[in-house]
């Protein structure tokens, strides 16, 4: 399996901890070899810091998985060099790999929900891993090392915590636990493989601020890799950029993020949405990009017609009939203290206690705005965007489209609002059913309204998938053929194609690698000019909000902290959680990211000698 | 946690009582309503010469002229506390549990049940002991040594297993290990507190006929299980510690698969001891499942209406010790519960 490198001698001792050289990672597969990693070398220094990054596919993750010697077992084919504190990872028997697995290095991973076993104490999982590598040590000993390291990371109560279960710690608190997994043996490096994807803005900050902490204080070395250039940029020394299994770019991190070389790099950094770009600026951009483009003469006549919207959208799917023309001056759409209460279910004899998702919201949104509801995971926005919808019915207050309250409709006469609004889901893997061609996938909603023409349904739904930028002969292909961002794309046809007039997009990129990010969210901006949309778009990531949003909502808790026009809400936020959120959003740029860090602790600081007080 | 455990056992309570509501009606008040009468009723109850007198005497002694509120009231009634027969100038007790009187036998039902249980009982244990730890232990190894030799064979064998009926496999067995090569004797049941050694040598080719049937199931469910376990990232987790591949299995990959396995086994077990008619057909033991099999040839409602009760009351039994087990087995049901 992993022997081709075997005849070579033990790697040679160097000061660095982990050296790899040419390494190439192959793949057997059905269609014949894919190589996942080609050929890619780097050292990390004892102390230092090395960021990997790539958007999937890009081999990152093998290249992780190899130093852990972890595709030991499969039928990858490596070779190459690879010395973690001077151990031959390929040469090493199983035995020898184990000893260093967790012990010299260790490893967090991507999705802290899963990587945690569900059936035993974080405890018994912490002390199992120290004892794998101290057989000798006695319980006592592993208890209060396990209980020192969750203290390390910054869990509350941790000798009350130790017997507590994955479930009950929220998903940042497992990855600190998995982080405090990683320590408790003392590795010298410690290899995070998208330790924060999963993870909320914030939280995500207070992570890579743990991280750096720890780095700092027990001279780790530090592996961080990810598909976000603004998550390693505070992070790292160095930075590896890597592209379909090969090192494009390499160097200092302040060097790579402001002079980048490979137009693969400069391309990667002009995805991240940046949070200081106003939605003006952007807007101009992805329009003078528009023009631009050399194969946009058929774009052009589009963005022609936009000054006229309404009747460019008459002609270009004239299935529907349009709908009847709201007054001006009257909002789209109108919600007024809505409430959302969902009971608890309390013991058997407890009461059952009221939880309220969404607590007294409210906000008016007119034809062809842009709303963006921002907040972390339980703010409340996926029910109250769902709310909007009538997926789901408020408790208390009034929802009104286009001057109808349709708060309490009946299903039977909500019909026409199903077709004039319509979500675009986070998910794009779970929300395309895979049993059904993505041309049956589209076209269904028309059917479902009342469009009986099977040809008039096909000619429409390959306009469509020209029009969001895919084949339209993929009509008759399954989703399994489409790649994230082309299933996102899918996505919006089927929302598009009963020419809606509001679209709520619950987090429609952030399940996307940041360059297709860019273009799903390139593509939402032209649409929106070209069909007159009203959008709600609602995402955790600060820096799309903005992007996209004319005006912005915050929530925490169920209740709308901040509400104001995009710019001033960021430029000039008024509520402490909004700070919080904009200081917590990652930045590219590595000094003002320490500058942030800094600031973050001061905040913690006197958060906790408030507490204290 | 507390509440949990209550909530459990008065679920089984009350699915208790709604089997005996439910096999109440199907033997008592559907004949009605299929046009029986109740003399109809009462004459299955005397025997094979029935006289004007004997019918009136039933329909008096189990009070099938009364309203059918009535009935099922005695019914229950006699469950708890027991009732007392007339028969002719004699009054027989049947103490609590009582089931009533076989029609054919005479003889109370639920001691009859009682005098079969061990034979069933071991029956049951018995083969639940050797298909758990054969499936699981096959389904294991298949798992771990996906694709290979022992897994194809094993694989296949189960599928036999699964397909095959106990009255195949057992008579197969029979005629070659009893009866063409003689290695072992003629299955009976002796009872374990008489001669250890007869009872566990009776019991041999009934345990495995059985479990070969219920084993196959475990092995595919078990293999299928592991595997899916194996992919889940905390199995990465747990290597990524450096720990040996043994702990990684049998600590973190066994405990997930046997979880959705021991609910399984629950029911089956339940199941099996309510009467594993074939298998105890096939070997002639005299277990629940023949004294139900004998009952419906001779339409001995009260010993059917017996037996369908006390195998209700075993697999909500089951399930409820299932449910206790889950408590300990996987924490998150805890707090959830």
């Amino acid at each position: 399996m992993s022997t081709p490198g075997a005849g070579k001698a033990p790697a040679a001792a160097t000061d660095a901890v982990v050296r790899v050289r040419d390494l190439t990672i192959t793949f057997p597969t059905m269609d014949g070899e894919v190589r996942a990693v080609d050929g890619i070398s780097f050292d990390v220094a004892p102390g230092g810091a090395l960021g990997i990054v790539g958007e999937s596919g890009s081999g990152k993750s093998a290249t992780s998985l190899a130093l852990m010697g972890l595709h030991r077992g499969t039928r990858a084919q490596i070779t190459g060099e690879i010395a973690v504190v001077d151990t031959d990872i390929n040469a090493a028997s199983d035995a020898q790999v184990r000893a260093l697995r967790g012990n010299d290095i260790a490893m967090v991973f991507q999705d802290p929900m899963s990587a945690l076993h569900p059936q035993y104490t974080i405890g018994n999982q912490i002390v199992e891993a120290y004892r794998s590598h101290h057989p000798e040590a006695s319980k006592a000993d592993a208890r209060k090392r396990a209980v020192d390291a969750l203290d390390r990371v910054g869990i509350p109560e941790p000798a009350r915590r130790f017997n507590s279960y994955p479930h009950e710690f929220s998903g940042g608190m497992r990855q600190r636990v998995l982080i405090a997994m990683g320590l408790v043996c003392e590795p010298r490096v410690l290899l995070a493989d998208e330790p924060t994807t999963a993870l909320d803005v914030t939280v995500q900050a207070q992570i890579l601020d743990l991280l750096d902490d720890l780095r700092r204080d027990l001279g780790m070395s530090l592996i961080l890799v990810s598909h976000d250039l603004a998550v390693v940029a505070g992070s790292v020394d160095e930075v590896l950029v890597m592209q379909k299994g090969k090192v494009v770019e390499r160097g200092d991190v302040s060097d790579v993020l402001a002079r980048p070389e490979h137009p693969y790099t400069q391309a990667l950094l002009a995805a991240v949405p940046r949070v200081e770009v106003s939605r003006a600026q952007r807007r101009a951009q992805v329009r003078a990009e528009r023009v631009h483009a050399p194969d946009s003469a058929a774009e052009d006549a589009r963005i022609a017609a936009s000054d006229a919207p309404a009747a460019e959208a008459g002609e270009s799917l004239s299935v529907m009939e349009s709908g009847a023309e709201i007054e001006a001056g009257e909002p789209l759409l109108k919600v007024e203290n809505v409430r959302m209460r969902f009971k608890v279910r309390g013991g058997m004899l407890a009461q059952g206690q009221d939880f309220y998702a969404v607590d007294d919201v409210s906000f008016e949104l007119r034809q062809g705005e842009t709303l963006g509801i921002v907040g972390e995971s339980g703010s409340g926005k996926s029910t109250l965007s769902r709310m909007v919808m009538r997926l789901l019915q408020p408790t208390e207050g009034r929802v009104t489209f286009e001057g109808r309250d349709i708060t309490r409709m009946a299903d039977r006469q909500l019909r026409p609002l199903r077709r004039d609004v319509q979500m675009i889901f986070q998910n794009p893997y779970s929300s395309l059913n895979p049993r059904i061609t993505i041309g049956d996938s589209i076209g269904t909603a028309l059917r479902v309204q009342g469009e009986r023409n099977r040809q008039t349904i096909k000619n429409a739904v390959r306009d469509l998938l020209d029009r969001v930028g895919l084949e339209p002969e993929h009509y008759n292909r399954f989703p399994h053929a489409f790649s994230g961002g082309q299933r996102q794309r899918i996505a919006i046809a089927r929302a598009l194609i009963l020419r809606p007039k509001l679209i709520i997009c619950d987090e429609p990129v952030s399940a996307l690698d940041v360059s297709t990010q860019d273009q799903v969210l390139r593509l939402l901006a032209e649409l929106q000019d070209d069909f007159d949309l009203t959008l709600i778009f609602v995402a955790h990531d600060l820096a799309v909000v903005r992007q996209v949003s004319d005006r912005v909502l915050v929530m925490r808790k169920g209740k709308v902290v901040e509400e104001g026009e995009g710019d001033s809400v960021y430029e000039n936020p008024q509520h402490e959680y909004t700070k919080q959120l904009l200081t917590a959003a990652p930045v590219l740029d590595p000094a003002e990211a320490r500058s942030l860090r800094a600031e973050r602790a001061r905040a913690r600081g006197t958060e906790e000698s408030a507490a204290a007080s | 946690m507390i509440t949990y455990l209550l909530r459990r056992l008065g679920a089984g309570v009350l699915l208790l009582a709604v089997v005996t509501l439910v096999t109440f009606m199907i033997f008592y008040v559907v004949p009605r309503m299929a046009g029986q009468t109740t003399e109809q009723l009462a004459t299955m109850y005397v025997g094979k010469a029935p006289t004007e007198e004997a019918i009136q005497a039933a329909i008096a002694r189990y009070n099938l002229d009364e309203p059918v509120v009535v009935q099922f009231w005695e019914f229950v009634k006699a469950i708890f506390v027991g009732a007392d027969y007339t028969f002719g100038n004699q009054v027989t007790q049947c103490s609590a549990p009582c089931f009533g009187y076989s029609f054919q036998t005479y003889q109370e039902v639920f001691p009859e049940i009682i005098r079969r249980l061990p034979v069933t009982l071991s029956l049951a244990l018995g083969a639940g002991v050797v298909w758990l730890v054969g499936g699981v232990g096959i389904g294991i190894i298949s798992a771990i040594k996906k694709g290979s030799i022992f897994d194809r064979v094993a694989m296949g064998l189960a599928l036999a297993g699964v397909s095959l009926p106990v009255f195949f496999t057992g008579l197969l067995a029979l005629a070659f290990v009893v009866h063409a090569w003689g290695i072992l004797p003629t299955p009976e049941y002796t009872p374990i507190t008489e001669n250890p050694f007869a009872w566990l040598v009776g019991m041999i080719l009934p345990w495995l006929t059985l479990a070969f049937l219920q084993g196959a199931q475990y092995a595919r469910q078990t293999r299928a299980g592991m595997l899916e376990t194996m992919g889940e990232d905390y199995i990465r987790t747990a290597r990524a510690k450096g720990l040996s591949e043994r702990r990684v299995i049998f600590k973190h990959g066994l405990r997930p698969t046997l979880t959705p396995i021991v609910t399984i086994f629950g029911l089956d077990i339940g199941l099996v001891l309510g009467g594993a008619v074939l298998t105890e057909s096939v070997y002639s033991l005299q277990g629940i499942g023949r004294y139900a099999v004998q009952a419906i040839v001779t339409s001995d409602l009260p010993v059917i209406l017996g037996v369908t009760l006390f195998s209700a009351f075993f697999i909500v039994l089951c399930n409820l010790i299932v449910d206790l087990l889950y408590v300990w087995v996987d924490p998150r049901v805890r707090v959830s519960g």
